[in-house]
């Protein structure tokens, strides 16, 4: 045994000892790098090691003519394993591969060093350069031992999953399914639209999100490659890049949302009553503030197939197989703390969801036919008389007179100003959608009831994108009154019959009649204080990320601090997760209106496509190998192992006996490096990162002349 | 052989006659563009002008933006603009700063502009 | 002369900038063949013109030079550059048999219904044979005429031959016939006699059955503003300006004030100095102006540690992923944000500039003087299709879209999408997004052009298309 051992050691030895040409590249990364580092000195330093062929340094490596100085290299046979200084690997090691590819030579002989994020960033003058030198030292060490792998190729399967039935899920699943893959989509309510339900008319072009959803919704389920499974979560996730599996798990059916949003003792009436309704629902049904039913009849499986609408509802799990799964799982509405403005304190306070939906019902409700009030309404001015009559807005029955909007409600928290909520979580991201929602909703009162005057309270109008600057002229232009606060002084909101000084903006005697007084400071007119007395309050609620913690767990997902899902790059892979083969689309991600929230899906989808296109995948090789020779099979690797199903023992037969020795399952390995540790015979290494390559690193760390060159 | 050096000599021969005739049709071409190469050339001599007023006073000593123009007579935007197109071809240094200004040397010509 | 060449692509791209390139990736992926044509003599767009870029503060060069290069090296893509779209029209295919393989017999309607947009191209002399040129740049240190580089904001010079920029792709040498003296100095030191003063424009045809308008933006003008000066006064320059002064490859390599070369103390930016201004014809927002203001300010306040620097806003527009954070770190830094119109610039004493504003905390009108003046610029629509194709623009001369909602890339010409810019302003992260989502618009169109059997490749293969580029 031992002397097989030798044998082997010394068979490798031999492999490896050829004497491989290294060629270094350093890039100067316009200054980012070579502000800080001496790039010069650093390459003179590189060229004298001993493996090293050339040293070159270049503006940006990555550029074209920096890529072919390696290429050149390579052809012409100056070198044969290759070095590059330059940012994170993160950001560019694919490049480089490539361009090691393109010149006809196996990817894998390259290494990577970071002199950017690691040293010109954190590190100066001759500190920098110093590390620099290590770093790349230790580098070009290794890639002399470096040996041309082959990347693992799974084969992936044709279909996907998206989670979400949202405008962005919805969207995902339906250009997936254009492009000739089978989906899958998974939502949680019984209802397909999200988010896009609640709303009514959108900003800025004044469609109705009926309509929008309705169109939508009913492609999806016609579709044939579209599978929905309604009112169902993910289960469980295994698998990798190709070859998911996930469970789905049928849930008690969540209320319609259009009950969700309330949260008073009445509404909870309401979701008994509109869950008992669902059973009246068919599928492919508009349901006001809730989206389209999503559900069959519960003999579903002697409807569906005729009518070629594929829903499974059988109140039972599935098990999906699918290739590449986009995660749509949406935002929801902030909710205020309690007190927060007065919110469930002062019954006159409420967000702006709550404002939409109530505006709807008073115009369903017929209290106000809203054909009646809106022609007759259309092209009179602002004026809030016409012909002597007055046209209020009426929130439960009230007549609003004046009300207050305030904006960045559960949005641009700052830390010392605002309360942090349960998780002791601030939102210090601005939620993009409500200046215009706002302003949108501001501009239908005062056009439909122009005796309704309202006061807008903001920190920045966000209108940035097209036709929204038309909405804040518009709302300036029918005089809706701004005024501007700061985050440190907030308006107050008072109930009126404890304020009395100060200016405000209708004569005493009236003042009284109103419930509620909101205070403020107006930036806009020197700091002068102000008081608006009104009979509602809006509140321009921002959003949060849906809670999606399970999610996260089980297929391991980055969060940012916003608590939003966190791409890999927002501009070189604005889609993608770490986790190869997961894909993000809409408000899951980051704020974003609906527009946005498509080309977000459509961005997932097409990375998605080009995935499965192939109808396989190729991965990176760096997973652990087993020496068959060495292996024992004591198992201690498979204990260690963080990833379940990567390494397992198996019988094989050897001269005739069965022995038991470690196998891997390559897809499934992290690289981790966790089963080498353990190995007590060294049976175990991670291609690409040899124990024979750390040696090589640390002997050239260790290396007294390092230093001694440099000082 | 022979034949070889006969094809030979006819591409000479016809290289020459298209050599002759590209002269002649640059010689066209300059007298068609006869009033774009005027104001050019007078453009070029008055940068010869200048880059050598600018290289005069480098080289007696590192300089400041103000302290060329004031010795070349021009305007600090023109000068600047000009020391920027001569650091970026190699011929000029940017030296220490002095007091909100840095100076200029010459340096070794490794992409001459004159 | 000769008969018009066409060449036949699945999919034409106008303009190369990071919506072009980033649309033609995505594309290229689902195994179309893709032209991209763009007007300037490199791709990259205004991004590779930029010095960094929020949120990340990644270098600019960073994110865009792979992308380029990645185009460059796709067998699916192939770039055109010095190239302006004459024409684009949807025609009746003549030939059919290209596609016969692909549409099943009983389809024969379809086929002789079937259309293409057929694009004439003016490829601009470049006066360099693209073919032969090797980008050693020993035309351009040879050429003795210095022209105003507007890569670099006008600060320095190129020459009349020149690479267009060091990283630009491709790296081929572009002759600028305005400024040429026809010296010959140029051709003779060309190691390879790629220079040609006899190249002329031509005309030629791009067959493609898809095309993403991806045109982007420019900036107004300051010379239109007579409030701040009409570009005549020292030191005010505008945003793309401060850019170069900040890149790596600047006119300068460091930031100075182009009157006269003094460091700056105090640096001013004036927002909103083109848009949300109905004089200049811009009333809408530019939308990404408040984020690079910011991230030039801390650019500013690293290189100059000394400097003031002060941002005159109206509203500060931080609304995208990590924004509002990154603008609360600026002010964290020191960086003055002061709510205010700015009414007038003028050119103040030893090159200063000086700004009268509004104050908000009722002092009345406030002059202040500033060494140098920054004015975030409005941002107009780079292309019309006026004249050239039948798509519609909106009211801000943009691209109209037809379905801003759920398909926010389509255009109410048949076959043709738009990405980035060209359908309003828009930085540069949303612009990567909307570019993956035309290319999947794109893919579907051609899907259901094709046929909907799977693995349909009709219209040209990669080795055909090859041949003929």
């Amino acid at each position: 045994m031992k002397d097989k051992k030798e044998d082997q050691k010394h068979k490798e030895n031999q492999e490896y000892r050829e004497d491989k040409k290294v060629g270094v590249y350093i890039c100067y990364c316009g200054g980012n790098i070579s502000d800080h580092v001496d790039v010069e000195r650093v390459r003179e330093y590189v060229e004298n090691l001993p493996e090293v062929a050339v040293a070159r340094t270049n503006m940006f490596m990555c550029s074209d003519p920096g890529q072919q100085l390696i290429m050149d290299d390579l052809k012409n046979g100056t070198v044969e394993r290759v070095v590059v200084a330059s940012c994170a690997p993160s950001l560019h090691e694919t490049t480089f591969r490539s361009a090691i590819s393109r010149a006809g030579i196996n990817p894998y002989i390259y290494e990577h060093a970071n002199i950017r994020e690691q040293v010109s960033w954190v590190h100066h003058g001759d500190q920098a350069t110093e590390k620099a030198i290590k770093l790349i030292s230790m580098a070009s060490a290794k890639a002399e031992q470096l040996s041309p792998l082959e990347p693992i190729r799974v084969n992936a399967k044709k279909h996907a999953t998206v989670i979400g039935g949202g405008v962005a899920g919805l969207r995902a699943a339906k250009d997936m399914a254009d492009c000739g893959i089978e989906v899958a989509l998974i939502e949680k309510s019984q209802f397909l639209g999200g988010n896009l339900a609640p709303l009514d008319k959108i900003a800025p072009t004044g469609e109705s999100a009926k309509e929008l959803l309705s169109t939508l919704a009913l492609q999806v389920l016609c579709h044939p490659s579209i599978t929905i499974y309604a009112g169902s979560v993910v289960d469980s996730f295994e698998g990798y890049v190709g070859n998911f599996t996930l469970g789905v798990k049928q849930v008690e059916p969540l209320p319609s949302k259009a009950a969700d949003s309330d949260i008073t003792a009445e509404a909870d009436i309401s979701d008994i009553q509109k869950t008992n309704e669902t059973d009246k629902y068919k599928k492919g049904d508009y349901i006001p503030f809730s989206g389209v039913f999503a559900v069959d009849d519960a003999d579903f499986s002697n409807r569906s197939d005729s009518q070629n609408l594929s829903v499974s509802s059988n109140w039972k799990s599935h098990v999906i197989e699918t290739g590449v799964i986009v995660i749509a799982t949406g935002f929801k509405s902030y909710t205020p703390n309690i007190g927060e403005y007065g919110y469930k304190k002062i019954k006159e306070v409420i967000t702006l969801p709550e404002l939409i939906k109530s505006m709807a019902d008073s115009l369903n409700s017929g209290r106000l036919s809203s054909q009646d009030s809106f022609t007759m309404q259309k092209g009179s001015a602002c004026s809030g008389k016409v012909r002597g009559l007055e046209k209020f807005l009426e929130i439960d029955g009230r007549k609003i007179r004046s009300m207050a909007m305030i904006h960045c409600v559960g949005s641009r928290q700052t830390p010392g100003i605002h309360q942090e909520n349960d998780s002791g979580q601030l939102n210090e991201y601005c939620s993009r959608t409500c200046c215009t929602a706002t302003l949108n909703a501001a501009n239908i009162i005062r056009e439909r009831y122009p005796s309704t005057r309202i006061y807008d309270f903001f920190r920045d109008i966000r209108t940035y994108g097209r036709g929204q600057e038309e909405i804040y002229e518009k709302a300036s232009h029918n005089q809706v009154i701004f005024f501007r606060f700061e985050a440190d002084e907030p308006p107050e909101i008072i109930e009126s019959r404890e304020s009395q000084s100060g200016k405000n903006f209708e004569s005493n005697s009236q003042l009284n009649n109103f419930p509620i007084c909101v205070k403020a400071k107006d930036v806009l007119t020197f700091g002068e204080e102000i008081e608006a007395p009104v009979d509602l309050v809006v509140l321009a609620t921002g959003i949060e990320p849906n809670d999606v913690s399970d999610l996260v767990q089980k297929m391991k997902l980055p969060v940012g601090a916003d608590r939003f899902l966190l791409e890999v790059h927002p501009k070189l892979r604005p889609v993608e997760l770490p986790v190869s083969g997961i894909f993000l689309a809409g408000t899951c991600q980051a704020p974003m209106d609906i527009g946005e929230s498509c080309n977000a899906a459509g961005a997932a989808a097409v990375k998605a496509a080009a995935m499965l296109a192939k109808g396989y995948v190729e991965l990176d090789p760096f997973v652990a190998q087993i020496n068959l020779e060495l292996c024992n099979g004591c198992g201690a690797c498979v204990e260690s192992c963080l990833s379940d199903g990567a390494l397992r023992i198996v019988d094989i037969k050897a001269d005739g006996e069965l022995i038991k020795r470690a196998e891997v399952t390559p897809p499934l390995c992290l690289g981790c490096g966790a089963c080498v540790g353990v190995c007590s015979e060294n049976a175990i290494d991670i291609a690409g990162w040899t124990l024979r390559q750390y040696e090589a690193m640390v002997d050239r760390i260790v290396a007294e002349n390092i230093l001694a060159v440099i000082n | 052989m022979v034949e070889e050096n006969i094809q030979q000599h006819k591409k000479t021969d016809e290289l020459s006659k298209n050599l002759d005739k590209k002269a002649d049709a640059m010689k066209a071409l300059r007298k068609s563009c006869k009033n774009r190469i005027d104001r050019v050339a007078e453009i070029v001599r008055e940068q010869k002008r200048a880059l050598k007023a600018i290289r005069a006073q480098l080289a007696n000593s590192p300089s400041t933006i103000p302290e060329i123009a004031a010795s070349t007579d021009m305007p600090t935007d023109i000068v600047l603009w000009y020391v920027a197109a001569m650091k970026k071809y190699g011929q000029i240094a940017e030296k220490e700063k002095d007091d909100g200004y840095y100076r200029y040397s010459l340096q070794g010509e490794s992409h001459v502009i004159d | 002369m000769k008969s018009i060449q066409t060449t036949t692509f699945d999919v034409m791209v106008i303009g190369g900038g990071i919506a072009g390139l980033q649309t033609a990736l995505d594309i290229a992926c689902q195994d179309y063949s893709v032209a991209v044509v763009e007007k300037g003599a490199s791709i990259g767009g205004k991004m590779i013109r930029l010095s960094k870029v929020f949120p990340t503060l990644d270098c600019a060069s960073c994110i865009t030079t792979p992308k380029m290069a990645a185009a460059a090296h796709n067998d699916n893509i192939t770039l055109f550059t010095c190239c302006d779209v004459k024409s684009i029209k949807r025609e009746r295919t003549l030939s059919t048999q290209n596609i016969s393989n692909s549409i099943s017999p009983q389809n024969n309607n379809t086929q002789r219904n079937r259309f293409v947009l057929k694009a004439v191209v003016t490829q601009r002399a470049r006066y360099v044979d693209a073919d032969k040129c090797i980008g050693c740049r020993k035309c351009e240190y040879e050429c003795p005429v210095l022209v105003s580089d507007v890569e670099q904001g006008g600060f320095s010079a190129r020459k009349a031959i020149s690479i267009p920029f060091s990283n630009a792709i491709p790296q081929i040498a572009v002759l600028d016939a305005d400024n040429c003296m026809l010296c010959g100095k140029c051709e003779k030191i060309c190691p390879t006699h790629a220079i040609n003063y006899f190249q002329e424009s031509y005309d030629f045809v791009i067959q493609a059955n898809s095309i993403v308008l991806a045109t982007g933006y420019e900036m107004t003008s300051l010379s239109d503003k007579p409030q701040y000066g009409m570009g005549k006064i020292p030191n005010v320059i505008d945003a793309l300006q401060m850019e170069r002064l900040l890149a790596p490859h600047g006119p300068y390599n460091r930031v100075l004030r182009p009157s006269d070369g003094k460091e700056p103390d105090s640096i001013a930016y004036i927002q909103c100095a083109g848009s949300r201004d109905r004089s200049m014809g811009v009333p809408y927002c530019s939308r990404f102006c408040c984020m690079y203001a910011i991230k030039q300010a801390m650019l500013l306040s690293g290189s100059l540690p000394l400097a003031e620097i002060r941002i005159y806003y109206m509203d500060i527009r931080a609304f995208g992923k990590g924004y509002e954070q990154f603008y609360q770190n600026a002010k964290a830094m020191g960086i003055e944000f002061v709510k205010a119109k700015v009414a007038r610039v003028d050119a103040g004493e030893d090159g200063s500039v000086t700004l009268q504003y509004e104050d908000q905390n009722g002092y009345g009108m406030v002059t202040m003087n500033h060494d140098l003046v920054v004015a975030s610029m409005g941002v107009i629509s780079a292309w019309s299709p006026k004249g050239i194709c039948n798509v519609s623009q909106g009211l801000d001369n943009f691209i109209h879209t037809i379905n801003s909602k759920l398909s926010p890339t389509l255009t109410d010409m048949e076959g043709v999408f738009v990405a980035g810019a060209a359908a309003g302003p828009k930085d540069i992260v949303d612009t990567i997004t909307e570019a993956g989502s035309a290319a999947i618009e794109v893919s579907k169109y051609l899907r259901y052009l094709y046929g909907k059997e799977r693995g349909l490749k009709p219209v040209s293969t990669i080795s055909s298309l090859k041949a003929v580029a």
